[in-house]
Parts: structure tokens; C-alpha cells; sequence
């Protein structure tokens, strides 16, 4: 697969709010003082609708929730750790408000899983997944590449509803060709690659892993195939079921605690639709890691690299 | 209504409200009747001293537990029908502490701390709509430990919300004890002064001074948040409540309010 240049999503999800930004006054972008360079542009273009609220993530949702009640749409936007469970009960409330009135609040955290790989444990964010899928009322998006943006960006505006946008912090991969058919944004996942042994499932930056690992697993002569799951609730379980229900088994990745995951989600999607698959999960253990050296160095701890997954998934298909 | 007459109306629906209200604790036991009791003048002031205006002002109510006195308000004012507080049956569709989807709230919190952020968000918007109306948002003063209070406080200050009027039911008790054993909260409007606002400390059971304080924030064409504090008693009117510290916790018989039920307004 060519990979040419990078890219920060973050960036490129700012420079999409910022043109819907220009268009519609009905919008405004808060952040918890964290920044981006596209973010200058903004501040700058529509000052009375950015608002630095400071270091204070309860405020920011709370304020959020005041301007969502009045009709307007809000992005809020921070470091996914700190805007996801600082508040995690204004959040809550947002949820539970949410059951009742119109609110479209958009949750922006930048920096999900290892992003954060110098910074220690305080800023690795492994269990954003679990804690916000656990609130009704919220969707949840995992984009991977820079074709999802845009969607995501008129989605938040049209559909009137809490969401979590978690984002990669660190560049990704560009892909020329990612999506083979043309991608209908509203079915939560796509196919990059078919497969017939196996697929592979992954979320966010470990979509890209899970394309390294399908390509090195051709070598063994197993054809698996690579579904990015860019919605991870609610998870498209319908589509899900129709492209795996004639493989051998599923194989998940994220880099996200293995408690409450992707992974989780997929288990559940199968049970209780009585789909009986082996499943290999990929993910963070039961633990904090105080790991430093490189975010690859932090991943094959947690047994995420390239070489690990491919190792232990060979293993694995000789057991079912 | 001159306002000597209009000021005795206002103290009778109190006196009616205070009744209506304990009549509604007897018939659900679970609600905070304290916390209840201490807000009513606050309540009644707004809603029937034309103060809060329905149709262009906002109003937060931060403390929800002790605000089960505005179902007998909102009865009386004809917004929620087919509702009788003699009626236990009709009763049993309004929670111990009410949600958004009363009639003429706009949030309303049963955890505490957040309705001072959301009233912050609400004053922004209607200031970005060029409404004029004011949003206002009632808070108990336990409610000042939370620390998401002290944002919203720093931040209204900072953007000079003058559309907003925050209101303390400074009832002086939390639910385990007096807060000045707890943590001392005072002096209250040096702190909030210091963040921007301006402010007025008040007897929150004389409707006179809530009148006249409300109606000179609503007016005023300061561009600084205002705070007012009406100093309460918690569980106000009920003398076993307001001895005791723990008083939150406690619930009602007919006994200990017969005298108060009896009493012709």
C-alpha cells in the first residue's frame, strides 16, 4: 500500500470547523487553553465565538451545556484525558440531559492512547473508549485518516447530539488509496482491505497497524482483511456481522486498555447476536505503563508493534 | 396593586407556598423539606413578584433537591395541570428533585455545582443573540465546596456577565453540619467581589428586600455579574428543623407541623 506524507487530524478537523464556522454563526469552539496551530486562524477570524475558558474542563462543559440549551452548536476542545474525565460528570449530565432536549455538543479530545509517549501515565489515554461509550445519549467517533474529517465535521452539525471525537495526536500516515468503493460515511466502518481468513479491526491510529499486520500476515499465506472501525458507538453491528460471518475469526487492535474497549464492544456485538467467532483482542493490559523512550517503545511493551501482533496472532490461528 | 398591597400578596402566597410545600413532603417523605423551606421567599419573589419574566429571562435552579417548592408554584400558576398536592396519585410523577422538563425552568441540577457553569454558557448565548432578558441561577451555599462553582465564578467575573444574577440561599447548613464548622465560607460577597461581581447581602425571608434588590439588579446598568445573598434558615417555619444542624436529613410528621398547617393565612 503507498503511503506518501502526514498528517495531524487535528489540524485538518480545525481547518473543516473552521469553513463550517464561516458559513454557520450558529456555532461556537471552546477549548480548556490547548492549542493547535489551525486553531490561530480561528481565534483569530471569529473571536466572539472562540472561547479560551482556561485550564477548566468542568467549566467548559457546563459553559458548553448553557450555549447547546440556547440552540447553539459547540465544539469543545482539549487534551482527550483531561476533557474526557476531568468532567466526566458534567459529561454525565450532558448525557442525561440529553435524553430529554436537543443538545449538539462535540467533544474533541486530541491525543488518545500513547500520543502523549514522553509524558507518562498522567497523559496516556487508555480508557477514553470505555468510560464515554458507558453514556447513553453519547456517540463516539475514531477517525483514522483525513476522508473521515469532513464527514465527521457535517454530521456534528446536522445531528443534534452529544458526540466524542477522539483523535491520534501524533502525525499519521496519508493513504492514496484507503478506501477501494466509495465510503458511505453513515455506516460507522468501511472495508480498506476484503479478506477471506480473517479480519482485522481497527480504530484510529491502530487502523494503520492493523494494515501493516494484514500485509506481513500474506506472508504466512493468511489473507486477512483490514475494517476500519471509525464509529465505534454506535458500532454499525448489522454491516459488521454481513462482512464477517464467513471468516475464520476476528482479530481487534487499539491502543486503549483491553477493559471496556473496541474489543469489548466487538465481543458484545457477537454474543449477542449469536455469532459464534474466536476473537484475538489487542490492547493495553490490566496496567499503567511508566514507559518512556519512543512511542514504539511504549507499543512492543504492551506487545502493540508490528512484530508482537503478528507473532501471537500466528499463534493464536494455530489454536482454533 | 399599589406596592404596600402588592408586598402583602406576595408574603401570603409565601405563607401558601411554605404550606403547600410541607403538605407535599407529607405525602412524599423523601424530599428535602429543609433545604426546601429556606428558598421559598427566593421562589415566590421571582415567580410571582413579576421578577423572573417567563418569557425572556432564564433560570437555572442549581440546588434541585431543595426545590420541591416549585411544584406547589408551578401548580398555582396553572403550568402543570391535572396535578393536586392533595392528590398522592397525581403526585407520584414529580421526583424528589424535578427535571428540565418542568415547565418554565431552564436547567435544573440534582448534582451539585454545575448551575453556575450552565448559567454562564446561557448568559453568553443571549448575549450573542442580543437578548436582553437575564438569567438567573440559584445555588445553596454547601453547594460553594464544589470547585467547578469557583470556575464559573472566576470566568463570569472575567466576562463581565452582567446579564447574570446568581442568587445564594445562604442557608448556613450543609447536609452533616453548619458550614462554618465545616469549612468557612464567609465573608461571601468579599470573595465574590473579588472575582468581579457586585453584590448585596440581604434577610432572604423578607420579601421586601428581595423585591427591591432583584428590581435594582435588573435594572442596573453595571457591566459586573451580580450576586445576591439571601441570608435563610434553613427549614424556616418548622421549629424542630431550625434548631437542628442535621436538619436535612430529617423528614416530617403531621404533628410537627399541624400548628403550621392549621394556621389561617
Amino acid at each position: 500500500m503507498n503511503q506518501i506524507e502526514s498528517i495531524v487530524l487535528r489540524e485538518k478537523l480545525i481547518e473543516e470547523i473552521y469553513k463550517i464556522m464561516k458559513k454557520d454563526k450558529n456555532i461556537f469552539f471552546l477549548t480548556d487553553d490547548f492549542g493547535a496551530k489551525a486553531l490561530d486562524k480561528l481565534r483569530r477570524d471569529f473571536s466572539e465565538r472562540f472561547i479560551n475558558i482556561g485550564i477548566a474542563e468542568q467549566n467548559l462543559i457546563n459553559i458548553a451545556i448553557g450555549l447547546a440549551y440556547e440552540g447553539f452548536t459547540v465544539f469543545c476542545y482539549g487534551i482527550s484525558t483531561f476533557i474526557t474525565m476531568r468532567c466526566y460528570e458534567q459529561l454525565r449530565n450532558l448525557s442525561l440531559f440529553a435524553e430529554l432536549k436537543e443538545f449538539n455538543i462535540n467533544i474533541i479530545g486530541v491525543g488518545t492512547g500513547y500520543s502523549y509517549e514522553l509524558s507518562g501515565p498522567t497523559h496516556h489515554c487508555v480508557e477514553d473508549i470505555s468510560i464515554m461509550k458507558t453514556l447513553p445519549n453519547f456517540m463516539i467517533f475514531s477517525p483514522s485518516n483525513e476522508f473521515i474529517l469532513k464527514y465527521i465535521v457535517d454530521f456534528s452539525i446536522e445531528c443534534k447530539k452529544p458526540k466524542y471525537i477522539r483523535l491520534e495526536g501524533k502525525p499519521l500516515k496519508k493513504f492514496t488509496y484507503i478506501y477501494k468503493k466509495k465510503n458511505n460515511f453513515s455506516d460507522g466502518l468501511s472495508i480498506l482491505k476484503e479478506g477471506k481468513d480473517f479480519y482485522i479491526i481497527g480504530t484510529g491510529n491502530m487502523t494503520h497497524r492493523a494494515i501493516e499486520v494484514a500485509e506481513e500476515l500474506e506472508k504466512y499465506k493468511i489473507n486477512a482483511g483490514v475494517i476500519d472501525l471509525y464509529r465505534i458507538k454506535p458500532i454499525n453491528s448489522e454491516l459488521l456481522i454481513e462482512i464477517v460471518k464467513n471468516v475464520r475469526g476476528i482479530i481487534t487492535i487499539e491502543e486503549h486498555l483491553l477493559a471496556g474497549g473496541m474489543g469489548s464492544a466487538i465481543l458484545e456485538v457477537l454474543a449477542d447476536n449469536q455469532i459464534n467467532l474466536p476473537v484475538k483482542r489487542f490492547g493495553v493490559r490490566d496496567k499503567y505503563l511508566y514507559a518512556y523512550g519512543g512511542r514504539e517503545n511504549i507499543q512492543k511493551i504492551c506487545g502493540l508493534d508490528k512484530g508482537s501482533i503478528v507473532k501471537d496472532t500466528l499463534d493464536w490461528v494455530k489454536k482454533i | 396593586m399599589k406596592k404596600k398591597e402588592f408586598l402583602r400578596f406576595l408574603k401570603e402566597k409565601a405563607n401558601f407556598i411554605r404550606k403547600q410545600t410541607i403538605k407535599f413532603h407529607l405525602a412524599i417523605p423523601e424530599t428535602r423539606i429543609a433545604s426546601s423551606l429556606s428558598c421559598i421567599e427566593i421562589l415566590v419573589t421571582l415567580y410571582y413578584g413579576k421578577i423572573f419574566n417567563f418569557k425572556n429571562d432564564r433560570i437555572v435552579i442549581s440546588k434541585g433537591h431543595g426545590a420541591i417548592s416549585l411544584y406547589p408554584i408551578l401548580i398555582d400558576l396553572g403550568f402543570l395541570k391535572n396535578i393536586k398536592i392533595e392528590n398522592k396519585k397525581s403526585l407520584s410523577l414529580l421526583g424528589s428533585i424535578p427535571d428540565i422538563n418542568l415547565p418554565t425552568i431552564n436547567l435544573i441540577n440534582g448534582s451539585l455545582g454545575h448551575g453556575l457553569g450552565q448559567g454562564c454558557g446561557i448568559a453568553i448565548a443571549m448575549r450573542m443573540r442580543k437578548l436582553n432578558g437575564k438569567i438567573f441561577v440559584l445555588i445553596g451555599d454547601g453547594e460553594l465546596y464544589e470547585g467547578s462553582c469557583w470556575e464559573a465564578i472566576m470566568f463570569a467575573g472575567h466576562h463581565r456577565l452582567d446579564n447574570l444574577i446568581v442568587i445564594v440561599d445562604n442557608n448556613k447548613i450543609s447536609m452533616l453540619d453548619y458550614c462554618k464548622k465545616i469549612i468557612n465560607l464567609e465573608p461571601l460577597d468579599k470573595k465574590f467581589q473579588d472575582f468581579g461581581f457586585e453584590s448585596k447581602s440581604i434577610n432572604g425571608h423578607n420579601i421586601l428586600d428581595l423585591y427591591n434588590t432583584l428590581t435594582s439588579f435588573k435594572k442596573s446598568s453595571s457591566k459586573r455579574p451580580k450576586l445576591l445573598i439571601a441570608n435563610t434558615i434553613k427549614g424556616k417555619g418548622v421549629a424542630k428543623l431550625e434548631k437542628n444542624p442535621l436538619c436535612h436529613i430529617m423528614s416530617l410528621e403531621k404533628k410537627d407541623v399541624k400548628e403550621i398547617l392549621d394556621k389561617k393565612l
